[in-house]
């Protein structure tokens, strides 16, 4: 017995209550393609059926996430549960070796699910996969090719898809503070150096920077060394980076590390002096370009980060944002950092390969658009629905990039990508050297290989 | 089926099982294997004395057995593998441990830790035993001085994370700076003293623990030998060091040795507090970094610790078992 669509939303009208307060958008109204939803509700009935679901989003993340699984749930009547970690990085691995791994794993990071890959406890994604991001994602051979691992048998082969593109060379600022100042956003890296400079002669605090993370802190970090090698050198220079065919104390990068230590390590450009950078919360660092006055007048931060902005701010009215500078006399184009987080399958089951066919629908990607806070390379979602300019403004900034790269540390083995940088450049702002600290994960790497 | 009916099920098989086993061992014991009737009943009486205990702790034998020995040589054995687990390195991982920085910081440091913490623990646990002794709101000061056995460790650091702060608005130390117009200071990047600072969380939980075990101890001194130094004409420092504490003195070691392996094993202190950044790791955290990423190093670091605790451990099990 096959559930219609129609009867699915009876059932919804019934069952009033949780699954109700979930279904934000109805269907069949706004820019959704909602036909395509429809026939996916038709061909799927999976009654009875869970599909469970580990990933990083938490809170106001994890609630916007849930209303997209709660279409899933409506189209095929099968139960998702999703639970999100702020230490999903040591979770997902204690699971899967304790032999009690969710079906499906959010990874943030693409160098944690080539780990696990490689130690046999991710499956393959079904056949055709690889072709369909290809056809249907914009850039979609970066996408396919930064899912492509080595299996436990050495073979290649596709092990996720990406859903959720954060986009990272952005500053953000606050368009009120800067009116009264009459400050002007910056077009180069020169002139942001400048306007930095302008803001302390003016008795302000340019910028916020908070490395704190919990056990991840020092990330925040790593982005603004990896802004700074994509203005510094060219982009074959940060692939052979990535890869470790250049060694990581390389002049190349230390002078990378040094450039972000102009910002950081100078107690009169952020906010609280140097000593605050390393203990602040990423999460609470931009709640300095709202106070009044304000306690600093920029933050270099992800697309993602307006999730920890606090409830009043108006995106587009209180904080704003524009595209972290080139440096001009480098010549580099205009270069763009980029993460996203992608599905792998850590237990195969029926319902989870229906989950990763949803995924695959411009609705599943428009669903959480229009709930703001997501960006996604899939080329057949309608942009109208994106909630804000700003979202549509971000997709802008992609489009104009001359190089798109993704987050180094995302891509460099999880102890050095997500262990030894992340701690070494808590190390550099705290007084160590960069030379020191480069050579400190350059030994880290070799005692891997 | 529902969580109790599968509660009250397995309370039934467990405790079930229990009195099946040692019935049905004793008969056994007594029926099949040494009956009494036989003509050396005499010697089958003793036989059988002799092998019941074993067999009736046999099963905790091999529950032990599998829970605790065989972790314990699986992991030395994990320990000389490489980080994922193929390739026989032998006691490569720890050569390699013992030549890294940020190892011998965190074997220093732990070694600041069994020094200071329960030290400090057993100090402020006898002086509050020994002065509200005699009072009448003793026992609330005990109390709220007990309190804080009652917080996890992460939350302890949570609350000792706002005591901390470097917002003077937040932070006791800084609100101290700032009133006397000093520059706020993070206690958490201060090198080494930070690690007293993270320390004291620990003395400020365990303190409780030692002044519950020593003022028992206190009260169990009979009041002879204090009346009869009071006579002699004692002051009450010589009653409290000469009298008192040697009297106590094992109860003292149970207390101090049991803070101490709990001090050896502590871990979510320090990660909660600064994640083991600047240069507050310990060997416990230092093993987590590792662990899920190399295997072989992650395990060779546990057995360090083990080796450290054992002999801690085995001198307070033999401590205890002399006082109790």
């Amino acid at each position: 017995m096959k559930r219609t669509f129609l009867n699915g939303v009876a059932v919804m009208a019934l069952t009033a209550g949780t699954a109700q307060a979930q279904m934000m958008f109805t269907p069949g109204e706004g820019g959704f393609h909602w036909d395509g939803y429809e026939a996916f509700a038709e061909n799927y009935d999976l009654s009875g059926e869970t599909v469970e679901i580990t990933g990083p989003w938490t809170g106001f993340e994890k609630e916007k996430v849930d209303v997209v699984f709660s279409y899933f749930e409506e189209a095929t009547g099968a139960t998702v549960n999703y639970s999100g970690s702020d230490s999903f990085e040591q979770d997902i691995v204690i699971s899967a070796r304790a032999g009690t791994a969710p079906n499906l794993a959010v990874f943030p990071q693409p160098g944690l699910a080539a780990d696990m890959a490689s130690q046999g406890f991710l499956t393959p994604m079904p056949e055709g996969m690889g072709d369909w991001v290809a056809e249907n994602f914009a850039a979609g051979d970066s996408w396919v090719d930064l899912a492509t691992y080595e299996g436990p048998d050495g073979e290649e082969d596709l092990y996720g898809m990406f859903f959720r593109v954060d986009l990272k060379s952005l500053v953000w600022y606050s368009p009120i503070a800067f009116d009264e100042m009459g400050y002007e956003i910056p077009e180069t890296m020169e002139e942001l150096k400048e306007l930095t400079q302008q803001i302390v002669d003016d008795g302000g605090t340019p910028w916020c920077i908070g490395l704190g993370s919990g056990a991840a802190t020092g990330w925040p970090a790593t982005d603004w060394v990896e802004e700074m090698m994509l203005r510094t050198q060219e982009p074959s220079v940060y692939d052979q980076w990535v890869d470790n065919e250049i060694p990581f104390d390389d002049p190349a990068v230390v002078g990378a590390i040094e450039e972000f230590g102009w910002f950081a390590l100078n107690d009169d450009f952020v906010q609280g002096g140097t000593q605050a950078v390393a203990t602040t919360d990423f999460r609470d660092s931009p709640n300095g370009l709202f106070a009044v006055p304000p306690e600093c007048y920029m933050h270099r931060q992800a697309s993602f980060i307006p999730a920890f902005f606090p409830d009043e701010v108006e995106l587009g009215a209180d904080a704003d944002f524009f595209y972290f500078p080139a440096i001009e006399e480098n010549d580099l184009g205009s270069p763009v950092l980029g993460a996203g987080t992608l599905f792998s399958i850590t237990n195969p089951s029926e319902a989870t390969s229906a989950m990763l066919e949803f995924l695959k629908l411009p609705i599943a990607h428009e669903l959480w658009m229009a709930q703001d806070g997501f960006l996604t390379a899939h080329a057949g979602v309608n942009l109208d629905v994106y909630a804000t300019d700003a979202q549509r403004a971000m997709g802008e900034i992609i489009a104009n990039a001359t190089t798109f790269r993704y987050d180094a540390s995302d891509l460099m083995p999880a102890e050095i990508g997500a262990g030894a940088f992340w701690s070494g450049m808590v190390d550099y702002v705290t007084g160590e050297s960069a030379e020191d600290v480069a050579a400190g994960i350059q030994a880290r790497w070799d005692s891997i290989k | 089926m529902s969580p109790i009916v599968q509660g009250i099920l397995t309370i039934i098989i467990g405790v079930g099982g229990c009195i099946g086993y040692f019935y049905a061992s004793n008969i056994l014991l007594d029926r099949v294997i040494f009956p009494p009737k036989t003509d050396d009943q005499g010697r089958n009486i003793r036989r059988a004395t002799m092998v019941r205990p074993w067999l009736f702790l046999l099963p905790a034998i091999l529950a032990l057995g599998l829970y605790l020995v065989y972790p314990v040589v699986g992991s030395f054995l994990r320990s000389l593998y490489n980080r994922s687990g193929e390739e026989f390195v032998g006691l490569g991982n720890y050569v390699q441990m013992f030549s890294e920085h940020g190892f011998r910081v965190a074997l220093f440091n732990n070694f600041l830790w069994v020094v200071f913490v329960p030290a400090g623990a057993t100090f402020f646990g006898l002086l509050v035993a020994q002065l509200t002794d005699r009072l009448k709101w003793g026992n609330i000061a005990k109390s709220l001085i007990f309190m804080p056995m009652a917080i996890s460790f992460v939350g302890a650091s949570l609350i000792w994370k706002f005591v901390y702060a470097a917002d003077p608005d937040i932070g006791i130390i800084n609100a101290i700076r700032d009133y006397f117009g000093a520059a706020p200071v993070d206690p958490m990047q201060i090198p080494f003293w930070n690690n007293f600072f993270i320390m004291f969380i620990m003395v400020w939980m365990q303190t409780g623990f030692a002044m519950v075990i020593l003022s028992a101890a206190l009260r169990g001194i009979p009041e002879e030998t204090i009346e009869a130094a009071i006579i002699d004409g004692a002051n009450p420092f010589q009653i409290f060091f000469r009298i008192k504490v040697p009297q106590i003195a094992g109860t003292i070691v149970v207390v101090w040795t049991t803070i101490t392996f709990l001090t050896l094993k502590v871990f979510d202190i320090v990660y909660t507090m600064t994640g083991g950044n600047f240069d507050t790791e310990i060997l416990p955290s230092y093993m987590m970094d590792y662990m899920f990423r190399d295997d072989g190093r992650a395990t060779a670091v546990a057995f360090v610790i083990m080796v450290i605790v054992t002999p801690v451990m085995i001198w307070n099990i033999r401590q205890a078992r002399r006082e109790l």
